[in-house]
């Protein structure tokens, strides 16, 4: 809080120099506070600290909930020779990379067919994003009685349309399938949401402006929406990206990681770690590794969103 | 347009609604349900036990509530010992007519009059029990005077110095007084460590079979099963007969609703217990009169010994066994797994006690034709001492007190110690207990001398029937309980530090086993590596050292 505004005026013996207008400054530098202060508590408090709360807690190991004893990167050499958590890691990947996609594609759909003049479209994006707003942790013990085997209201359809039973929850590609299904269910209404006000706000006279030249309705999305569209749909990647990662409430609802371990994604992996075998350095050295992960993803993705539009 | 429009929405509505409706009438599992939760009844005037119930008379329906335990503590007015404490009870979450929680409500004012303190009751789901507890007593912050454990927890409560032995308290005339020697032996040795007193009785836990004794008992059924297996068609004594006649009941209507049931039911869903079914159903491949304690660790360097040919046979089998199921029942925990049985579509099983206060209950499609008996044995067990098999003439049979066994601890970090005793030792005495046990919707299961019908105990039939069992049933249930706890071999319980967490590396390979992820030998190998890095992590030497404690080896 040494910074102040004003020129330095020169005292009576020449020597030393005093901020003028003293009182200006400091109420400026108060000013600064109040905007900054929050942020910088925030910061603090939910980064700056849980970081330094995991330095030491990273480095040691646990027995009865308490530190045992030091050992030093030992809880990071864990990490490249645990085939459990490299199951969870490529769990987590096939299932990024599934809903993600899926998601993207999906939603943005749904957004170019709800841009358009089309009765009860009103209704119709209102009922898009209902999912939205639900529970995830609900959604997935809803996903046990949707899913439920032997007469679930999903089966009971499959059977009564000439289908066999899908074991959805039982049969570990299906309950992965499950899992990413639910996924979908929930935050597909996300991309449509937001690929649908940036659709909205692109300006009608570059549509025009092709028209006149004959561009067909493929050359308009070709060359007009998609590229316009571009900055928010790699935001909306981002975001999804990051939230897929740190998937957690679907599976430990719906499957709690089973069976076996074919759902069991990176973050039911580490909370198990944590709050269930109480290894909370392992745990640390863990979340280490996911912040490492999705830092290098945004990172590579903000490299690629410069080059583009620098 | 907008008439399409509205019937659109309109038979989105309808099918949302129907698909909601279709869904409602599904069991609603929970992660790791230690216990049914009940309906939630209003409670009714105490009912006295009514007389006693002729063979195959149909029992009563009881509500929960229906028949209360005795009031056994005076009032102490004016003069209250524990005037102005607090004992805050942390259990699973079950309300107050659920099952281990329960009670605690129904005692609160008994326990209040008789020692002027204040009973707290702090319910949170089974999954997070455990973590609070803990995090609670690494804190040494004492916000909860006694948690209704988990037997398996001890080895981590006792080891890391978090509750107190109540031996003291046991010996003063000034408690309500119970005695530890009624329990049998198998769930008694739960309740201590060391030596010491540290669980107050309160749930036996342990698993026995059942099976459909209208089914059994067909001579129909008896033909047929003769005809195709050879011999004749009774309660299994081994696995091997178990399978027999798994395999013979899937496949044929067993309730009468014209579709096909199956053989048996079982609840494999990872998280979902299954590993308690492993662990029964494999000790008597293992355990057996020349060794009857070596099944988890080899107790000189704490090398796992789950990857041993008997514990493979016996994963073999129960995987086998499998198919004799619904598919379904790998996602399935014990509410969906009990549905099953007592609607009538299986079999057989081995679950909890449970099981059979359940199949009185409204709704139970196998009242009066539910029998119990001990979990089957095996001819063969090998031996871990001497890495060979051997053969028994006799029906090798092992006892077992797998589960919860939900009792109370009391916290060395509590400032009400002598009202939180109070609490667990008046809600032990003989009086209450009988009650818990005779009910089904507490989730207190038998275990007790007093709990068995005579000869076998002292208990009498009347407090049973009216509490809705059916006579037949209850013979059965009390007796396969009796003979599980007083069995000579029991399966060594294990309650060391870690225990959930090698509980559950074991349960994760079961699931990789039972769902064609792994074969048998392949999924305990890989348990054997995780229960390693368990034991290294926590200290091979201080693993060691409680496992002998915990076994009674030191």
């Amino acid at each position: 809080m040494a910074e102040t505004t004003g020129p330095l005026q020169p005292t009576q013996d020449g020597t030393d120099a005093v901020p003028a207008a003293k009182g200006v400054g400091t109420r400026t530098d108060r000013t600064k506070a109040i905007f900054l202060g929050p942020a910088a508590i925030w910061v603090l408090a939910f980064t700056i600290f849980p970081l330094l709360y995991a330095g030491p807690r990273k480095m040691a190991s646990f027995r009865y909930g308490k530190i045992n004893q030091f050992v030093g990167l030992g809880n990071f050499a864990r990490l490249f020779r645990d085939s459990n958590l490299h199951t969870a890691l490529r769990v987590t990947l096939v299932f990024v990379v599934s809903t993600v996609a899926l998601e993207m594609i999906l939603g943005f759909a749904l957004a170019l067919l709800l841009n358009r003049e089309i009765r009860g479209k009103n209704t119709l994006r209102a009922i898009m994003t209902l999912p939205l707003f639900a529970t995830p942790v609900a959604m997935g013990y809803l996903g046990i009685t949707m899913y439920y085997e032997q007469n679930g209201p999903i089966n009971s359809l499959i059977r009564a349309l000439g289908g066999d039973i899908v074991p959805w929850l039982s049969n570990p590609f299906w309950a992965l399938v499950a899992v990413i299904i639910v996924d979908l269910w929930q935050w597909t209404p996300f991309v449509f949401l937001v690929s649908i006000a940036a659709l909205q706000g692109l300006p009608l006279d570059l549509y025009e402006a092709a028209q006149v030249d004959g561009a067909s309705g493929f050359d308009l999305f070709r060359y007009v929406t998609l590229p316009l569209m571009l900055p928010t749909l790699w935001l909306i990647l981002l975001l999804r990206l990051v939230e897929a990662f740190k998937v957690f409430d679907v599976p430990i609802s719906l499957t709690l990681g089973g069976p076996g371990r074919a759902t069991e994604v990176y973050s039911l992996f580490t909370y198990r770690t944590a709050l269930r075998f109480f290894n909370h350095g392992y745990a640390a050295a863990q979340g280490f590794l996911l912040l490492f992960i999705v830092m290098l993803m945004v990172s590579l993705l903000f490299g690629r969103i410069r080059e583009i539009y620098e | 347009m907008r008439r399409k429009t509205v019937f659109a929405l309109v038979f989105l509505m309808i099918a949302s609604l129907l698909i909601a409706a279709c869904g409602g009438a599904q069991p609603q599992p929970t992660e790791k349900p230690a216990k049914p939760t009940e309906p939630q009844p209003t409670e009714e005037p105490k009912v006295e036990p009514t007389a006693v119930a002729e063979e195959g008379q149909a029992a009563k329906e009881v509500e929960a509530g229906e028949l209360l335990p005795p009031i056994v503590a005076e009032p102490c007015a004016p003069d209250c010992p524990f005037e102005g404490q607090t004992v805050s009870v942390i259990v699973n979450t079950a309300g107050a007519k659920g099952p281990i929680s329960g009670p605690f409500y129904e005692v609160r004012d008994e326990f209040e009059a008789a020692t002027g303190a204040t009973l707290e009751i702090v319910e949170v789901p089974f999954a997070e029990h455990f973590p609070k507890l803990m995090t609670d007593m690494t804190t040494e912050t004492g916000q909860y005077d006694t948690s209704i454990a988990g037997a398996w927890w001890l080895g981590e409560l006792v080891g890391g110095d978090f509750v107190m032995p109540y031996d003291e308290y046991y010996d003063d005339p000034s408690f309500p007084q119970w005695d530890i020697e009624n329990v049998l032996p198998g769930p008694r040795d739960l309740l201590t460590w060391g030596g010491k007193k540290y669980m107050v009785a309160n749930d036996q836990d342990g698993q026995v079979m059942y099976y459909r004794r209208d089914l059994l008992a067909d001579p129909e059924h008896q033909a047929a099963f003769k005809d195709e297996y050879g011999y004749d068609l009774d309660v299994p004594q081994t696995w091997a007969q178990f399978r027999d006649v798994a395999e013979y009941f899937n496949g044929k209507d067993l309730n009468g609703d014209g579709k096909a049931d199956s053989g048996l039911t079982l609840h494999l869903k990872v998280g979902g217990q299954g590993m308690f079914h492993f662990m029964s159903f494999s000790a008597p491949f293992v355990i057996g009169p020349e060794n009857s304690k070596l099944y988890w660790f080899d107790p000189e360097t704490m090398e796992p010994l789950l990857d041993s040919p008997g514990h493979v046979r016996a994963l073999e089998t129960l995987v086998d066994l499998t198919q004799f199921g619904p598919e379904a029942m790998m996602a399935w925990s014990l509410g969906e797994s009990w549905d099953h049985f007592l609607r009538g579509e299986a079999a057989l099983t081995f679950t909890w006690g449970d099981l059979g206060a359940l199949a009185q209950q409204e709704g139970s499609q196998v009242l009066g034709k539910t029998g119990a008996a001990p979990i089957p044995g095996t001819t063969e067990y090998y031996n871990l001492q001497t890495g060979e098999w051997v053969k028994t003439e006799e029906p090798n049979m092992v006892g077992n007190t797998t589960g919860g066994s939900w009792a109370g601890v009391i916290s060395k970090f509590s400032d009400a110690p002598e009202a939180t005793y109070y609490l667990l030792a008046l809600m032990a005495t003989e009086e209450k207990s009988l009650i818990y046990a005779a009910r089904g919707w507490d989730g207190v299961d038998p275990g007790r001398y007093s709990h068995f019908l005579e000869p076998q105990g002292t208990a009498g039939i009347d407090e049973y029937l009216a509490a809705g069992w059916d006579e037949a049933d209850i013979r059965d249930y009390t007796s396969a309980y009796y003979e599980n706890f007083n069995a000579e071999e029991q399966f060594p319980y294990l309650r060391i530090p870690g225990t959930f967490e090698y509980w559950t590396q074991l349960d994760i390979h079961l699931s990789e086993a039972a769902t064609g992820q792994a074969t048998p030998e392949e999924a305990l190998k890989a348990t054997v590596v995780d229960f390693e890095e368990v034991t290294n992590r926590l200290g091979r030497e201080e693993q060691l050292q409680s496992y002998k404690e915990s076994l009674g080896f030191e």
